[in-house]
């Protein structure tokens, strides 16, 4: 944590062409940088001066900038979203760094998550595992009053747990096996504590299972390096539940 | 392009006739409705996955529409509508404090300072309570009572807890229900949604929109879309304002380009300011984050007495602070609409009373609220805002009351729709916050919400039937000149844009377009300035055209790419924003008129003279757009000025 | 319904199976530990012979628990293989920096370190068996018998193994990796079968922790106290 207000620092920053280029380490450094900035925001202004030089700016992820819609995706450091806990990387700041600091970044990296250029990757893996049964299946139209079923606070609260997962994939890049079952697992756990969808909670965790292994993850070895950089603490115990689940669909 | 007959430009609103209350049953008992089997010869684009677009897209796909879904992001959920945070409105009553349909109606045209259409405001009040079942009915996990049902919480503009949530992540759990709907319907194979899809172009026959032209974002490749209607639910433009709490990538670029091809674009300075974000804390600051509404129903909003005090907060005693919102309107205190709150903080900082190092930010202090109902009851319901308020600040709220000020958020103005939802071009229609609808001059909190759900669930699945009765499925197709034209002209502005490889950043001219709009196209707006901001947009246009420098090549994926055409469209939104706050000479809601104010400094409505919507026409980029009217005619509500007093 | 052919391609499926293989091995461990402890009992290892000779005529029955014995092993130690073949498929280029984010990670030098140490005891089970079972090292027989009982005096066997300074040293080098396997493993095969309750895993962690120094400890105890001692008695 650094107690001036500007500091410099050194950055490593992955630059890759394409899908199919090899990459490469690029170096740039950084003077004056204001502690108060978020960490996108530094990046900016290493684009800014980058492109005041008539460069190609360096490509990343983001959209909301709040840590809530998932887009952002830097390994800082060698960490997925970088060194402060529950944090994405839209909302870490500067004044976490110090002075003369040099900051590697780099993309996810998973074969379910290819690059398609610099820091940015494809994620959509993520969306065919929730089309494959992340939903309660309902037609507009056709709910019950609001009421109708009580649900009990401790569920509700349970399943809101769960069902914070920002989407990001930062599980995935964690993971030494790259596996992507703590977001899986969390759609799984969240509609698990919910009356709703109970119907269909034997197909929804078989198939989501079944589509997380065609994607090409990882399987899951319980190191939790995933709940320890989840940017909203979503814990292990939905592996869990995904197992108990899976095992009741299993012997049914 | 067709470009409807100036002179004889007829209104046409849709607007059923009977009585207010019974508008909406009449006509979903009078609309068209497609055969069953048709419906899968009928292709219908939607572009957007926020809150409107997979409500809509999803519903649609249900009813057997074949449906190709468009978003930006690199994946539908990630739409803006995840931002969310407060709440979303509803008219359950369930807690039995005299709420009903009627007041949440009277609520929301009131909250909009009478500026919206009654019959469609009635209709959102009137769906409020599906949404509220349909959401549960998706597994939205909303907050509860011990008992089991659903909690509430109260939002400023109301008298009653009418607002369902879901911590203070809303938003997000409301558009994953819409979107787990949405990937369900691609299971199902009759939804394809198209992420990292850009519109560029609506594509109109015979001034029918027939279709889009877009850009694949990973390859840069143009993409041509044929269809028998298109749905525009790309959100709001805040971000003409540079600074906002809008997501980086939110823009007007699709409706603009539809304004282009000839639908009306309504009330466009109609801007929300919404009081509760963290103060600007730097030239680099790329966005600015709000702080829930709902913080104001425990938080209290003060700032000292006396000028330029410095002191640290929690040394200023209580009798050298002034509790000035609820000094001002005793009845509503700190839960006076977003307007009110927001002018009146930009009063205090005018004085000279502003805290914090720039002096522009005031104080929403917690130590009433933590003394009376602990630290525990106050981290339950905001933890997560006061853990995202001392990440960005490095001040912890629970110790230190809060630095507040308000920043551009939500967008009333949009493009112009009949009661249907549908454009003045035939063919497009709009939802959400793209278009103008239901909020009239200012949003009541955590309506958005619920008019983008309302518009995609409840409302386009029986109006867009009445249209496509009418349409001949598939008439057109991506071979049509129309298709060739428009693919054209967009790879040629590409490849202007990326040729001027000029000396000034996309950002240098964001910025410096922002600032022109917050100093005068931002809370208060004068004569002079708005005459001042036209001329100097223009200007800056006319710079960026000529000296932006924008990298890389048109077919890679390219950000920048994206972002140079988006602030070029915001450079020409900006100047309509301007003439329609200067053509609009009163105060109304969020748009406050320096020369149209009660003694007291209230913002003074005109309603003889602009009881109506303005929508602009298209005429070309350098000409004056010509201006209609729509007059808002009230037959249930009587219009008196807005008191929270 | 999932089939179990599928399940057992299915990476959660295959969990539970090394969870299962692994708890049933752990308690075959505990079994053999409590046999193995009998050694102590200062009756010159009557109990212990006994004990092993009770197994051995269990005949039939023994084949069947050695084979399900066998086979849980091939299970496990196929399934841990195969999820690090896949591990390798899954990134394929690694990062550059990689560091763990701590806190709630339980990336250490136990978990890191499964296949190695799993291979290391596969190969010392394999050994161990031919070394006491088959009489691989030692191919003298040693017999003895109680009340005109004649049996095989494993007991033994075991201390003149035990004397042998590089073989205790190899023995107590797998009995420590064997409680490094398990300090990942008790814990981590509670998660694969399910145990989510999170007031309850941070607890599992540290019993997990617990059964692992506790089994390893009882497996040194013997070797070094036959050495240190210079024999049984
Ligand atoms: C921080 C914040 C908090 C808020 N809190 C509340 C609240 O508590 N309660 C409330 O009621 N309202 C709230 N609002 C307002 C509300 O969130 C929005 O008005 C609403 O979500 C807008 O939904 P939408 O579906 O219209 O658009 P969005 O959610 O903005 O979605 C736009 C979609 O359009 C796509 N898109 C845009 N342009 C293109 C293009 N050219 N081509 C293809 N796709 C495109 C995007 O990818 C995205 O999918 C809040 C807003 C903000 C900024
Ligand atoms: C006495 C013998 C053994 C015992 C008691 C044992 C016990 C365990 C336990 C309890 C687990 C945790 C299971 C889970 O994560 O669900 C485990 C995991 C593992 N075991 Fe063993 N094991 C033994 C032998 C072996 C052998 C012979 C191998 C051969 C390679 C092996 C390789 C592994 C691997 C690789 C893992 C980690 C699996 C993963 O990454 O998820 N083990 N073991
Ligand atoms: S579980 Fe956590 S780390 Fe994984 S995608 Fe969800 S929010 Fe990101
Ligand atoms: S940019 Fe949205 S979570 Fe980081």
């Amino acid at each position: 944590m650094s107690n001036k207000d500007i500091i410099s620092v050194n950055l490593k920053v992955w630059r890759q062409d394409g899908p199919n280029d090899k990459g490469r380490f690029e170096d740039y450094s950084l003077k004056e940088v204001n502690t108060h900035m978020s960490f996108l925001e530094m990046l900016d202004v290493l684009n800014e001066n980058l492109m005041k030089e008539q460069k190609q700016p360096v490509e990343f992820d983001h959209d909301c900038r709040e840590g809530i819609c998932g887009s952002c995706n830097l390994v800082i450091n060698g960490i997925p979203h970088g060194p402060e806990a529950r944090t994405a990387a839209c909302q870490l700041h500067m004044r976490h760094f110090n002075d003369g600091d040099t900051i590697t970044i780099e993309p996810w990296r998973a074969t379910a998550f290819p690059v398609i250029k610099d820091l940015v990757v494809d994620r959509n893996a993520f969306d065919r595992i929730m089309a494959a049964g992340g939903y309660v299946t309902v037609a507009t139209g056709n709910a019950p009053d609001a009421n109708a079923i009580p649900i009990s606070k401790i569920d509700a609260d349970s399943a809101m747990d769960y069902a914070v997962c920002i989407g990001c994939g930062a599980c995935v890049a964690a993971c030494p096996n790259s596996s992507a079952s703590l977001f899986t697992g969390a759609k799984v756990a969240q509609l698990s504590k919910l009356p709703q969808g109970a119907p269909e909670r034997k197909q929804r965790v078989k198939a989501m299972v079944e589509q997380m292994d065609k994607e090409g993850f990882g399987d899951c070895s319980n190191f939790a390096e995933c709940e320890a950089v989840c940017p909203v603490g979503i814990s292990i115990t939905s592996i869990a539940t995904m197992r108990t689940e899976y095992v009741k669909a299993m012997f049914s | 392009m067709e470009v409807a007959d100036k002179t004889t430009f007829k209104w046409d609103s849709k607007i059923p006739t009977g009585p207010l209350t019974e508008k909406w049953k009449t006509h979903k008992n009078n609309v068209k409705l497609v055969n069953p089997s048709n419906k899968r010869k009928y292709n219908i684009l939607v572009v957007g996955t926020g809150l409107a677009g997979a409500s809509a897209a999803a519903s649609l796909g249900e009813l057997g529409y074949n449906v190709k879904a468009f978003c930006i992001q690199d994946s539908a959920r990630r739409a803006h509508s995840i931002a969310a945070q407060g709440g979303i409105n509803a008219a359950k009553n369930y807690q039995n404090d005299g709420d009903s349909i009627w007041r949440l109606f009277y609520d929301t045209i009131k909250g909009g300072d009478y500026r919206a259409r009654e019959a469609n405001v009635y209709r959102l009040a009137e769906v409020s309570n599906n949404i509220i079942d349909q959401c549960v009915a998706q597994g939205v996990p909303f907050a509860r009572e011990y008992g089991g049902t659903l909690d509430n919480r109260s939002f400023g503009g109301a008298q009653v807890s009418r607002t369902f949530y879901a911590r203070g992540q809303t938003g997000q759990q409301l558009l994953l229900g819409a979107y787990s709907a949405l990937m369900k319907m691609v299971h199902s194979g009759k939804v394809e949604v198209r992420t990292r899809e850009e519109m560029l172009d609506l594509v109109t026959v015979d001034g029918t929109a027939k279709g889009i032209i877009s850009r694949n974002l990973v390859t840069g490749k143009i993409e041509r879309h044929a269809a028998d209607a298109v749905l525009l639910c790309t959100g709001g433009y805040g971000n003409v304002f540079y600074l906002s709490t809008n997501a980086k990538n939110s823009n007007v670029t699709a409706a603009w380009r539809c304004y282009r091809k000839g639908a009306l674009f309504a009330n466009p300075s109609f801007t929300q300011i919404h009081p509760t974000c963290i103060p600007v804390s730097g030239e680099y600051q790329s966005k600015l984050t709000l702080m829930s509404e709902s913080l104001r129903n425990d938080g209290r909003v003060w700032v000292p007495k006396a000028q330029g005090d410095k002191r640290h907060p929690n040394e200023i005693p209580e009798e050298e602070r002034d509790y000035y919102l609820e000094r001002i309107y005793p009845s509503f205190g700190n839960l006076v609409p977003r307007d009110v709150a927001s002018r009146n903080a930009k009063n205090v900082c005018d004085e000279g009373r502003g805290v914090g190092e720039s002096g522009l930010a005031v104080y929403l202090d917690f130590a009433d609220a933590i003394k009376r109902d602990g630290e525990k009851a106050i981290r339950d319901r905001y933890g997560n805002l006061f853990e995202m308020y001392q990440k960005i600040t490095d001040e912890n709220p629970y110790e230190v009351p809060m630095r507040i000020y308000p920043a551009v958020h939500y967008t009333m103005g949009g493009l112009w729709v009949d009661y249907n939802l549908m454009t003045t071009v035939p063919g497009l229609f709009a939802l959400g916050e793209a278009n103008f609808s239901d909020h009239g001059a200012n949003r009541l909190g955590a309506s958005a919400l619920m008019q983008g759900l309302a518009d995609g669930y409840f409302v386009i699945p029986y109006t867009i039937g009445n249209y496509l009765t009418e349409v001949t499925p598939g008439e057109v197709d991506t071979t049509h000149k129309a298709f060739d034209e428009a693919e054209q002209s967009i790879t040629a502005e590409i490849e202007k844009v990326l040729n001027i490889k000029g000396s000034k950043t996309i950002l240098d001219f964001h910025r410096q377009l922002g600032k022109i709009m917050w100093d005068k196209v931002g809370m208060s707006r004068d004569e002079q300035g708005l005459k001042e901001a036209i001329e100097e947009i223009s200007a800056l246009r006319k710079e960026f055209w000529s000296d932006v420098f924008v990298p890389g090549q048109p077919a890679t994926y390219n950000k920048y790419l994206e972002y140079a055409l988006r602030v070029a469209d915001f450079l020409e939104l900006g100047e309509l924003m301007a003439r329609d706050a200067l053509d609009r000479p009163e105060s109304c809601g969020g748009h406050f008129r320096e020369e149209s104010k009660t003694p007291e400094g209230e913002a003074k409505r005109d309603d003889e003279n602009y009881t109506h919507v303005s929508a602009w026409e298209f005429t070309g980029v350098d000409k004056a757009p010509v201006h209609h009217r729509e007059p808002l005619i009230f037959e249930n509500v009587k219009l008196t000025q807005r008191s929270y007093k | 319904m999932a089939s179990f052919a599928n399940a057992l391609q299915s990476q959660v499926g295959r969990k539970i199976l090394t969870g299962l293989t692994g708890i049933f091995l752990t308690l075959f461990l505990v079994a053999h530990l409590s046999g193995n402890l009998s050694l102590l009992i200062p009756d010159g290892g009557e109990a212990f012979n006994r004990y092993a000779d009770f197994l051995h005529d269990l005949g039939p029955l023994l084949w069947i628990a050695e084979i399900i014995l066998v086979a849980l092993f091939l299970i496990h130690a196929y399934i841990g293989i195969s999820i690090y073949r896949n591990k390798k498929k899954a990134r394929p280029v690694d990062y550059k920096y990689y560091k763990s984010q701590g806190g709630p990670s339980k990336q250490n030098f136990a978990s890191k370190s499964m296949l190695i140490s799993g291979s290391v005891i596969l190969l010392f089970v394999i050994l161990h068996v031919m070394h006491f079972k088959y009489h691989l090292f030692s191919p003298e027989t040693y017999m003895t018998s109680y009340n005109g009982e004649e049996m095989v005096d494993l007991a033994r066997h075991v201390e003149v193994a035990f004397l042998n300074p590089w073989i205790v040293a190899a023995y107590s080098f797998v009995m420590i990796l064997i409680g490094v396997h398990l300090k990942h493993g008790v814990w981590s095969a509670f998660i694969s079968l399910g145990a989510k309750n999170p007031k309850i895993t941070p607890v599992l962690y540290v019993v997990g922790g617990v059964v692992a120094v506790l089994l390893a400890a009882g497996f040194l105890l013997l070797p070094l106290y036959i050495y240190i001692n210079g024999g049984l008695s």
